[in-house]
C-alpha cells in the first residue's frame, strides 16, 4: 500500500541486527512452516532475498513488497527457529519485517483493527472493558481489587474473557480451583490484553504499553504468583516480561503439581481416547510436554493416544502469530484441519488442547469438516471438570 | 408566527420523495403555529413540478432559469436569500440530504440564521425553537434548542415519515429573473448515474445483509451460504463496501438502495440510521449482534444478541435440517 | 500544497450503553476510549497521501473542551507536520457555530491551499462544521467527495448523492472538502510512531489566546437534555443456548413462510 521499495536507515539498522549470516540454504525452515504452500510465505527465501540488503552479496535478487507482505501469513510456531542446523531465527527476521511493516503503517485492516482495539478496549475485540469479567457473572469469584491480599491470581486473557466458547475454559478453571480449595483472584476489569499477539505483530510500542499496564497492577495487588490457562499469555508473562519475584505457571503444570501432592480427586470416570494437542506456546517454545499428559493418564478411564506429529514436533493449530485476525486470500486451507485428519484417523475422540487459540482453531475445523460428531475438542481443563463431576 | 418555507429536491426532473416528507411536517409545523406553508422549488423548465408541489402547501414559488437547470450550493443559496431577505419566513425546511447539507450550511452562514440538522421532531415551546435529534449513532436522543433569532433554517430527517397530499391546491407563483451573480470558481460539471448491474438487491424478497461485524471478507462465504440456503440475495451497509468487500450495487442506505423485502436479515449491522433508512420497511427484520444497545434493536422484530460466528453456522444446519426433513437435534 | 486538516476526537460507543449525566446537557464518557473522528481518519489520510504524491506542508487543527492529546499525537504519527490544538474548558462542544468561528478565527490568518474536514462526525452528525468554516473564510467548497484530483491547478471531485448517484464539481484553490469515509485506507499508526510523533511542532492555544471571548460569543446549538430513546418497534430478543435461538429462527421463518 504506502511501502515504497527500499529500507530507510533505521530499517536497515533493525534488519542488520539480526543473525542470518550462518544460513545454508537447506530449506529446513520452509519445509517445516505450517503455513509454506497454503500461502506465500517461504521463510528460505525471505532469508536469502533479506541478505541482499544487509550483505555484500548482490547476487541474490532484492526483496518485491509482495514478498515483504507475506510475513503476515506466520503462526510464530516457531519450527523454522527449532529446525535450523544454524541457528538463523526464521522467525525473528519476519518478526523484524513485521515491525518495519508496522512502523510504515502498511497493516492489513484487520490486523490494524485488532491492535487498535487492544489499544483502546484492552482486548482484541472491542468490547468494553467493563464486560472482562462477565463469563464469572454467575460464579462467585474474587477480584484483586477487593481483597487484601492476593495468593494466587488467575490471569484470564482476552479470548477466554469475551468468546463465548473459550469462557468454558475460565468456568471450568474456577469449577477446579474452587473444588481443590485454593484461594485466587482474578484481575477482572483491571486485566489487559498480555500482549503476545501484539509482539508477534511487530507493534513494539504497544506491546509495552499493555505490559506496563498489567505489570501495574501485578504491583498494586502484590502479586506473588500467576496461573494461566492460555499458552499465549503464559509464554508472554513468564518470557517477555521480565517479572521479578513471580512466578508464572501454565494450568496444566499448577495442576499437574496438585496431582504428584494428590489434591485433586478424580471421581467421575472418563472412558474416552483422548488425544493431546501440543500448543506450540507451550511446547515448542517453552518445552512443557509432560505436564499435560500426566494429567490426562491421571484421568481415571482416559487412555492417552499419542498422536504422529507430537510434543517438539506438534501440528500448529494456524491460530497464532495474529492468524486469528488474517485470512490469506485464496489459502487452500488452514493448518488446523491437517491436525483433525490427524486425530481423527487415530481413532481419538477427544482432542484435548491447553490454549484458547487452539481451542478455536481446531473446533473450528472439525465444524468445517463436519466432524462434530467424531471429535471433541476440549481444553484440557474442561476435561478435568468433568472427571471432577462438575459441569 | 407567520410563514414556513420548504425547499424542494428534484433530480432528473422528477420531485424526491423526501420533498413530499419534509412539506408534510411543514404542514404539521404550520397548522400548529398559524403560519402559512410555502414551497420553494428551483430549477430549469420546472412548471410541472410546481404544479405538483401545489398539493403540499398553501403557496409554491417557482424559480425557473438556465443558470440553476443543476443543483448548484451557489446560485441556489442566492435564490433562497433573495427570497428569505423579502418574505421573512420564520422557519426554513431542507431536507437532510447531499443537496441539502450542500446549501444549508452556508445559507446559515451568510444570513447568520442558526441552523440545526437531520431533525426528527419540531416545534415551538414557549416561543423558543425546539427539536429533537438522535446522538452518538442512535444511542441517544436530544431535545436541542436553537438561540432566539427571528428565523431558523433546519434540515429534517428524510425516510422516517409518510407524506399526506392536500385536499386543495395551493397558490403557484412564478418569481422572476434575479440575475444570478455568475460563480466561475465552482462548477458543477454533471451528474453521474448509477452504473447497470448484475445483481438488482430491490427486487429480492429476501435480503441476507452484513455489517462492519463480518470483520473481514474472508468471512462472507459463510453469509453466502446462509443467503443460499435462505434463497436470499446478499446486500450490505455502508463499511463494507468502504473496505471494497462488497461493490456498491450491495449497498442498502441512504446513498445507496432501499428495500422492502419479506425477510431482511441484519447481520453484524449496528443500525445506524444511514442504513436503517434504506431497510426499516421490510416486512420481518432479524437482527444479530453482539451488542445489545446496538441501535439495530430498535428497528428489529427478533433480535438475537450473540457472536454472529457461532448463531450462523448453526443457523445455516438448521435451515438444511429443516428442509431435509431432520427432527429438531 | 499547504493542506488543513480539522479533526475531531470522539467518543469510541461501539458495545458502550450511553447514559445522560445527572444534568442530562452531556453523556457519562468514563470507561469509554476517544479516538479520532472516523470520517476525519480518511480526511487526514487523504491529505497526507496528497502530500506524498506534490510536496507541501499537512496541519492538522482541532478544538475541543477535552484533552485530546492523544488524537493529535495520532495524526502527526499518521504524517501530519504539525498540529495546532484549541482546548478550552468553556468551548460547547455540541455547537457546531461555535467550533467553526473558533476554527475559522485560528485559521484565517494562515496560508493554506486546501482544508480537509470529514463529511461529518460520529458523535452529533451535524455535517455542519466544514461548510460553516468555508463560509466563514468565503473560499468555495465540496461536501461528501468521495474521489478528488488536481487537474490544472483546479480540484475536481466526484461527490456522493443518494440511490448510488455521483455528482463531478470542480473548485478552484484555496477550497474546503469534506470527505466521505470510503474515499481511501487510512495506514495504520505505531504507538512508536505516535511517540516520535511528540517531537513534531504542536500549538497549543485558549480561547483566550486566539481572542475568541466566550462572553460576547452566542451560540447556536444548546442541548436541553438528552435522553435514551424508546424503542420504536418492540423488538422480541430471542433467549437461550444457540441451538434454541436457531430453532426459534426457523420456526419463525416457517410461519411466515419464507422456509418451507
Amino acid at each position: 500500500m504506502h511501502v515504497t521499495g527500499l529500507f530507510d536507515k533505521e530499517e536497515l539498522k533493525i534488519l542488520k541486527s539480526l543473525n542470518f549470516n550462518f544460513c545454508l540454504q537447506c530449506g529446513k525452515c520452509t519445509a517445516s512452516c505450517p503455513v509454506f504452500l497454503r500461502t506465500e510465505l517461504n521463510p528460505r527465501t525471505l532469508v536469502r532475498k533479506t541478505l541482499y540488503f544487509v550483505s555484500q552479496l548482490k547476487i541474490c535478487p532484492p526483496l518485491s513488497i509482495s514478498e515483504i507482505s507475506s510475513v503476515w501469513a506466520c503462526t510464530t510456531c516457531s519450527n523454522c527457529v527449532i529446525y535450523c542446523p544454524r541457528d538463523v531465527k526464521p522467525m525473528d527476521i519476519i518478526l523484524a519485517f513485521r515491525t518495519i511493516l508496522i512502523e510504515r503503517g502498511n497493516v492489513p485492516s484487520t490486523i490494524s483493527g485488532a491492535l487498535e482495539n487492544i489499544y483502546k478496549f484492552g482486548n482484541p475485540f472491542g468490547i468494553s472493558s467493563l464486560k472482562r469479567a462477565e463469563w464469572a457473572r454467575d460464579l462467585s469469584v474474587k477480584k484483586a481489587s477487593e481483597e487484601s491480599e492476593v495468593d494466587l491470581l488467575y490471569f484470564v486473557g482476552c479470548l477466554t474473557s469475551y468468546d463465548n466458547r473459550a469462557r468454558n475454559i475460565a468456568r471450568s478453571m474456577v469449577i477446579i480451583l474452587k473444588n481443590i480449595g485454593v484461594n485466587f483472584s482474578i484481575l477482572a476489569e483491571d486485566e489487559n490484553c498480555c500482549g503476545n499477539e501484539v509482539y508477534s505483530l511487530g507493534e513494539r510500542g504497544l506491546f509495552e504499553v499493555v505490559a506496563e499496564k498489567n505489570v501495574k497492577r501485578f504491583r498494586q495487588y502484590k502479586i506473588s504468583k500467576i496461573i494461566t490457562t492460555c499458552s499465549h499469555c503464559f509464554n508472554t508473562l513468564k518470557n517477555r516480561y521480565k517479572l521479578e519475584n513471580i512466578e508464572v505457571q501454565h494450568s496444566t503444570q499448577f495442576l499437574s503439581d496438585l496431582i504428584d501432592k494428590a489434591e485433586i480427586n478424580f471421581s467421575k470416570r472418563i472412558a474416552k481416547k483422548i488425544a493431546f494437542h501440543d500448543p506450540c506456546y507451550l511446547g515448542k517454545h517453552n518445552n512443557i510436554f509432560e505436564e499435560p499428559r500426566k494429567i490426562l493418564e491421571n484421568i481415571p478411564g482416559v487412555t492417552l493416544l499419542e498422536l504422529e506429529r507430537s510434543r517438539k514436533n506438534s501440528l500448529c493449530c494456524g491460530g497464532g502469530g495474529g492468524r486469528t485476525w488474517y485470512e490469506v486470500t485464496g489459502e487452500i486451507s488452514r493448518p488446523s484441519e491437517d491436525r483433525i485428519k490427524e486425530a481423527i484417523d487415530m481413532g481419538a475422540e477427544i482432542l484435548a488442547v491447553a490454549c484458547p487459540f487452539c481451542l478455536l482453531e481446531l473446533e473450528d475445523a472439525v465444524k468445517r469438516m463436519g466432524y462434530e460428531n467424531k471429535l471433541q475438542v476440549l481444553d484440557i481443563v474442561e476435561v478435568i471438570c468433568r472427571s471432577l463431576g462438575g459441569l | 408566527m407567520k410563514e414556513i418555507l420548504v425547499l424542494a429536491e428534484h433530480r432528473l426532473g422528477k420531485l424526491r420523495d423526501v420533498t413530499f416528507e419534509v412539506l408534510t411536517k411543514g404542514r404539521k409545523l404550520a397548522q400548529e403555529n398559524n403560519a402559512r406553508l410555502t414551497a420553494v422549488v428551483i430549477g430549469y423548465d420546472i412548471d410541472p413540478l410546481g404544479e405538483e408541489l401545489a398539493y403540499y402547501a398553501d403557496e409554491v414559488l417557482i424559480y425557473d432559469d438556465y443558470k440553476v437547470k443543476e443543483f448548484h450550493s451557489e446560485y441556489f443559496r442566492q435564490v433562497l436569500s433573495h427570497i428569505i431577505l423579502d418574505r421573512k419566513p420564520e422557519v426554513i425546511l431542507i431536507p437532510h440530504t447531499s443537496y441539502g447539507l450542500e446549501l444549508a450550511p452556508s445559507l446559515a452562514i451568510e444570513l447568520n440564521i442558526p441552523i440545526i440538522t437531520d431533525v426528527l421532531e419540531i416545534s415551538f415551546e414557549n416561543g423558543r425553537f425546539v427539536v429533537i435529534r438522535e446522538y452518538f449513532g442512535g444511542k441517544l436522543k436530544a431535545k436541542v434548542t436553537l438561540r432566539e433569532s427571528p428565523r431558523y433554517i433546519a434540515t429534517v430527517r428524510v425516510g422516517v415519515s409518510k407524506s399526506e397530499k392536500n385536499e386543495s391546491k395551493g397558490q403557484v407563483t412564478k418569481m422572476q429573473n434575479l440575475d444570478l451573480m455568475d460563480i466561475p470558481y465552482k462548477r458543477v460539471i454533471g451528474l453521474i448515474k448509477p452504473p447497470p448491474e448484475a445483481v438488482d438487491i430491490s427486487s429480492a424478497g429476501i435480503i441476507v445483509a452484513v455489517g462492519r461485524g463480518i470483520g473481514d471478507a474472508k468471512n462472507l462465504p459463510l453469509i453466502e451460504e446462509l443467503s443460499k440456503a435462505i434463497g436470499g440475495v446478499i446486500a450490505c451497509s455502508r463499511p463494507v463496501v468502504d473496505m471494497k468487500w462488497l461493490p456498491k450495487e450491495r449497498l442498502v442506505g441512504l446513498s445507496g438502495k432501499v428495500v422492502k423485502p419479506k425477510l431482511y436479515l441484519a447481520i453484524g449491522i449496528s443500525g445506524q440510521f444511514y442504513h436503517v433508512y434504506g431497510m426499516m420497511n421490510s416486512e420481518l427484520i432479524i437482527a444479530i449482534n453482539k451488542d445489545p444497545n446496538a441501535p439495530i434493536f430498535g428497528v428489529a422484530d427478533y433480535g438475537i444478541v450473540e457472536d454472529l460466528f457461532k448463531v450462523v453456522p448453526q443457523l445455516i444446519s438448521k435451515i438444511y435440517g429443516k428442509m431435509y426433513g431432520e427432527e429438531n437435534k | 500544497m499547504d493542506i488543513i486538516v480539522c479533526v475531531k476526537s470522539v467518543p469510541i460507543t461501539t458495545g458502550a450503553e450511553l447514559i445522560p449525566d445527572k444534568a442530562r446537557k452531556d453523556v457519562i464518557l468514563d470507561n469509554i476510549p476517544f479516538d479520532i473522528n472516523e470520517w476525519d481518519e480518511y480526511a487526514l489520510e487523504e491529505a497526507i497521501r496528497l502530500k506524498e504524491r506534490f510536496g507541501g506542508n499537512v496541519t492538522v487543527i482541532s478544538v475541543s473542551s477535552r484533552d485530546i492529546d492523544e488524537a493529535i499525537l495520532k495524526c502527526l504519527a499518521k504524517g501530519a507536520d504539525r498540529a495546532i490544538k484549541i482546548v478550552d474548558k468553556l468551548v460547547a462542544e455540541y455547537d457546531a457555530y461555535t467550533i467553526a468561528k473558533i476554527l475559522y478565527t485560528v485559521i484565517k490568518s494562515m496560508k493554506y491551499d486546501l482544508i480537509l474536514c470529514g463529511a461529518q462526525a460520529g458523535d452529533d452528525g451535524y455535517a455542519l462544521v466544514g461548510v460553516m468554516l468555508a463560509s466563514l473564510l468565503r473560499i468555495p467548497y465540496v461536501t461528501f467527495v468521495k474521489r478528488l484530483e488536481l487537474i490544472n491547478g483546479s480540484l475536481r471531485t466526484v461527490r456522493e448523492l443518494e440511490e448510488g448517484f455521483e455528482e463531478i464539481v470542480e473548485v478552484e484553490l484555496p477550497a474546503l472538502l469534506t470527505v466521505q469515509t470510503g474515499i481511501n485506507e487510512p495506514r495504520y499508526a505505531s504507538i512508536m510512531a505516535i511517540r516520535k510523533a511528540r517531537q513534531k511542532e504542536i500549538i497549543t492555544l485558549d480561547l483566550k489566546s486566539i481572542n475568541f471571548a466566550e462572553s460576547n460569543f452566542d451560540g447556536w446549538i444548546e442541548i436541553r437534555e438528552f435522553f435514551t430513546p424508546e424503542r420504536r418497534k418492540k423488538c422480541i430478543m430471542l433467549q437461550g443456548d444457540l441451538n434454541e435461538i436457531t430453532t426459534k429462527v426457523v420456526e419463525i421463518l416457517r410461519q411466515k413462510g419464507i422456509l418451507r
